[in-house]
């Protein structure tokens, strides 16, 4: 969504904007709570994708979620739109503000309110962040499964918004796998409470439509999420390989064998040298690189390692490591998980990228994003989770150089665009956001994207929550006594101004 | 064209009979079918094998019934990918032989599998054994195609495990019961076919016992595909199994096998037959209720069913130990006293968001209870979703909690 159109959509809705309502948040929260200085409101206009910056007309951060459910009731009467924000670590735009937007903030929202290592379950509030509920219950043997590589700094609110994943969602599952309970305020105000500790509640699965929502149906404030105990053991190797081409055999024989990894990922020869830049590792100049964790009782890892071994030397590794102890182990997947940030070393600007193709045409679709790069003249790095053909291609460009920028956005789109052509998707992780909202179109069509849009008028009639996200034309919310009608808007075109 | 006919006595659903039955075949058929019921006002229930067809409410109306036998082609299957998109009428069995050759399977194993559709299941929210490890069907399903109560036919999700792009509407339907669309298509993913299985298990042990045991395999990090305790007299038969690669599955058996001298390990015919007893003891008899509860509270919850059990002839429990569920099964004898252990358990496993749902019950078993109880918390969400979706209340109405 532009600019502009947002600020006709605020005026539209009869809105005066946030600012008007500053005082009232203020007897809600408090007035340290709701900032409006300029200088303190910069950090807000933008979440982990920097560019397409938008300044909120306030922040306001709640610490109950009866605060919360106040400040929603005063932006609702106020047709006041709300940015639901967690750590601000997304990479699609998803808090990304609108014109006259209240960025609600669930930051001071951070405690872990109850453990029941009995029933292997977390309550903790949206402000927590994910690595905490690991440490809070680790001692006692257990972990919390969803790793994105953000997870010393990304919060649950925001994993639950994004459906987030991670390096070992090919085995253990995504967020939306791992959360048993959510508290939700709704955006005339109610909380309502859905799932709970016992499992199979009667009713619509109203959770599934929760997770991966992107802010956009209710603001989390409470979330139960599941704990395992750590597997007994886990066994990595990391193998090297002239090419890409036959990193990916390896991983389609690996998976052809029977073998659910923990976890597999790829780097191409740019995202290593970068990561050995960043790192120091002493990672040797190939073509390709897996990096491979199998977990789980002893006899089955030892078995399934060493089986997934031998399947990489047939299929061409020059090289296999495994790491003598645990920290030899942490170092490898440093060297994986720092791979975006290690780019900048090589590159004064880059783009982060996230789509999905079917496993098997991992070789062909690297490929063909060599041939975009070429015809784009600049350079991509590869890092990703092969197990579920999970791409995050690097898309390397100089700001400084004029129209460097937009040829490495217009790069992105084209690598988005070709993994649609092959059945896949344009976000495995990170989220559509304001970033992608324009390629729903392509993946989906009008029937599957108004289809999803009843789900928000289910939720959110008012659609005060993060507008301008996921869907590249909003659907206007009304009650329908008979059979679908247009709404008089949607005919006179005024939906299509966004 | 899409088979239309007057219905007859196979077609009716928990006693009452629809006036058409409708036989698409295919994608569009199906689509042309909803938009003739559209245009009729029709209520309509969809059927796949029956097998869940008695959970639930009575549909308030019933005009027609939408059977999905005749949809029943596997319509892409990428082995190397571990996914498999079919049509809604193929049954579990007819799918799991069609991927067995290529050492593949969809990890969900529910009663009935030579009956039960994959349309019904997801509808159904059906399970075996197996979710123990995998999980129900929503941590299974990928994508779906359904038509909308106006005929419209829309997607969701895709044909990637991993895919965040749009709302969730593949896990949203899972346990709908066909009252916000006909599910026409889903995409499933896959899970290698073990090389190998063992179940250990234990007899005469009590419920504090069963959660011990089940307990200690998990703290001793095993990882069973399956745990269940079969009631025998006032005693259970706790039953846990692994499957894997050879070297695995040894081990684990061996290691439980050390944690209890009771433990008679399991193979073969013995072992298939123990879990095909547990299917006929969860299946047994007309009365069949699933209680939900937090795991850490099977004794408490087996204290609260076991009275409901002795007011059935030949009442017999099935505990999930690790899942927090448990299946009472039997034959109605006295109705009232049913009823009223119904409501009594009800109450006893409220704390903790537990829930007792009757998965079948004859009609005066059903004139005394609810099938499933007080309305959900968030029922006017729910309301509010279905009307967004099925706008004059033509699908399945009142099949579902809360009257929706």
């Amino acid at each position: 969504m532009t600019a502009r159109s947002a600020a006709g959509e605020a005026a539209q809705r009869g809105g005066a904007g946030a600012r008007a309502v500053a005082r009232k948040l203020a007897a809600i929260v408090g007035p340290r709570n709701v900032v409006v200085d300029p200088a303190e409101l910069l950090v807000y206009e933008c979440d982990g994708l920097t560019h397409g910056r938008v300044r909120p007309d306030l922040v306001v951060l709640p610490g109950s979620t009866e605060e919360v459910a106040a400040v929603v009731r005063v932006a609702r009467d106020a047709s006041v739109p709300l940015v639901p924000r967690g750590a601000g670590t997304g990479l699609s735009g998803g808090a990304r503000p609108v014109p006259g937007c209240a960025v609600l903030s669930l930051s001071r929202m951070r405690r872990i309110l109850e453990l029941d290592l009995e029933n292997g379950w977390a309550r903790v509030e949206p402000g927590v962040i994910n690595l905490d509920v690991t440490r809070a219950v680790a001692g006692a043997g257990f972990y919390y499964a969803p790793d994105p590589s953000s997870q010393s700094v990304c919060s649950i609110g925001g994993n639950v918004a994004e459906n987030s994943g991670g390096a070992h969602c090919l085995k253990y599952g995504f967020t939306t796998n791992h959360v048993l309970a959510a508290r939700v305020v709704l955006s005339d105000g109610a909380v309502v409470d859905l799932g709970g500790p016992a499992p199979d509640a009667p009713g619509y699965d109203l959770l599934a439509a929760l997770v991966g929502s992107e802010g956009m149906l209710g603001v989390v404030t409470e979330v139960t999420v599941r704990l395992l105990r750590k597997p007994e053991t886990t066994r990595t190797f990391f193998a090297t390989f002239p090419s890409t081409d036959e990193a990916g055999a390896a991983v389609s024989g690996i998976i052809a064998a029977g073998i659910l990894p923990a976890a597999i990922e790829m780097m191409d020869r740019l995202a290593i040298v970068a990561a050995k830049a960043a790192t120091g590792l002493d990672w040797p100049d190939v073509g390709a690189a897996l990096l491979m964790d199998a977990d789980g009782p002893r006899a089955e890892v030892e078995h399934v390692s060493a089986r997934a071994i031998e399947i990489a030397r047939a299929a061409g590794a020059l090289e296999i490591r495994v790491p003598r102890d645990e920290a030899e182990r942490q170092l490898m997947w440093k060297g994986r998980k720092s791979a975006f940030a290690a780019v900048g070393r090589i590159s004064p600007s880059y783009l982060v990228e996230d789509g999905v193709i079917p496993r098997s045409e991992i070789a062909r679709v690297l490929r063909d994003i060599g041939r975009l790069a070429e015809e784009a003249g600049l350079r991509v790095a590869n890092v990703f989770h092969a197990g579920d053909g999970n791409l995050h291609p690097l898309v390397l460009y100089d700001a400084r150089v004029p129209g460097e920028e937009e040829r490495a956005a217009r790069l992105g789109g084209e690598i988005l665009r070709l993994c649609i052509r092959y059945g896949g998707s344009i976000t495995g992780e990170h989220g559509v956001g304001a970033e992608k909202a324009a390629y729903m179109a392509e993946q989906f069509g009008p029937d599957d994207l108004d289809t999803m849009q009843r789900v928000r008028c289910a939720f959110d009639g008012a659609a005060l929550m993060n507008p301008g996200k996921v869907f590249p034309t909003p659907r206007l919310c009304g009650e329908k006594p008979g059979p679908y009608r247009p709404h008089p808007a949607e005919v006179a075109g005024l939906a299509e101004r966004w | 064209m899409s088979a239309v006919r007057a219905a007859a006595d196979g077609d009716a659903v928990l006693g009452l009979t629809p006036r058409v039955a409708l036989e698409p075949g295919s994608l569009d058929e199906a689509a042309d079918a909803m938009r003739a019921l559209a245009r009729d006002r029709a209520a309509v229930t969809f059927i796949g094998g029956g097998t869940d067809l008695e959970l639930g409410a009575p549909p308030a109306r019933l005009d027609a019934v939408l059977h999905t036998r005749r949809l029943d082609r596997v319509k892409e299957h990428a082995p190397a990918d571990q996914i498999v998109a079919v049509e809604a009428g193929l049954t579990i069995a007819a799918l799991q032989r069609h991927l067995a050759p290529h050492g593949q399977r969809l990890a969900l194993d529910p009663p009935h599998p030579e009956r039960a559709t994959v349309g019904g299941v997801v509808a159904a929210n059906a399970f075996g054994p197996r979710r123990t490890r995998f999980g129900t069907v929503r941590d299974l399903v990928v994508g779906v195609t359904l038509v909308r109560a106006d005929g419209v036919v829309a997607r969701g999700g895709g044909k990637v495990v991993k895919n965040v792009a749009g709302f969730d509407l593949p896990r949203l339907l899972c346990g709908s019961l066909g009252s916000l669309a006909l599910v026409a298509e889903v995409v499933f993913r896959l899970h290698p076919l073990p090389e190998a299985s063992a179940t250990v298990a234990v007899p005469g042990l009590t419920p504090a016992e069963v959660r011990a045991l089940a307990r200690a395999a998990l703290d001793a990090r095993l990882d069973p595909v399956a745990m269940a305790a079969l009631q025998e007299g006032d005693r259970f038969r706790l039953a846990i199994r692994f499957e894997g690669f050879g070297p695995g599955v040894r081990e684990q058996a061996e290691r439980l096998l050390a944690l209890d001298p009771r433990c008679e390990a399991l193979a073969g015919a013995d072992e298939a037959a123990l879990w095909a007893r547990h299917d006929a003891l969860r299946l047994a008899g007309d009365v069949r209720a699933k209680a939900a509860f937090p795991p850490a509270s099977l004794e408490g919850a087996v204290r609260t069913l076991e009275p409901l059990a002795a007011t059935l002839t030949a009442g017999a429990l099935v505990l999930h130990p690790a899942l927090g569920i448990a299946f009472v099964a039997g034959a109605l004898s006295r109705a009232e006293a049913t009823g009223s252990a119904v409501a009594a358990a009800r109450v006893a496993l409220r704390p903790g968001n537990g829930s007792l749902v009757l998965a079948a019950a004859p009609a005066a078993l059903r004139a005394v209870a609810d099938p499933w109880g007080d309305p959900p918390p968030a029922v006017e969400v729910m309301r509010r979703l279905k009307r967004e979706l099925d706008p004059d209340g033509r699908l399945a109405p009142g099949r579902l909690a809360g009257g929706i």
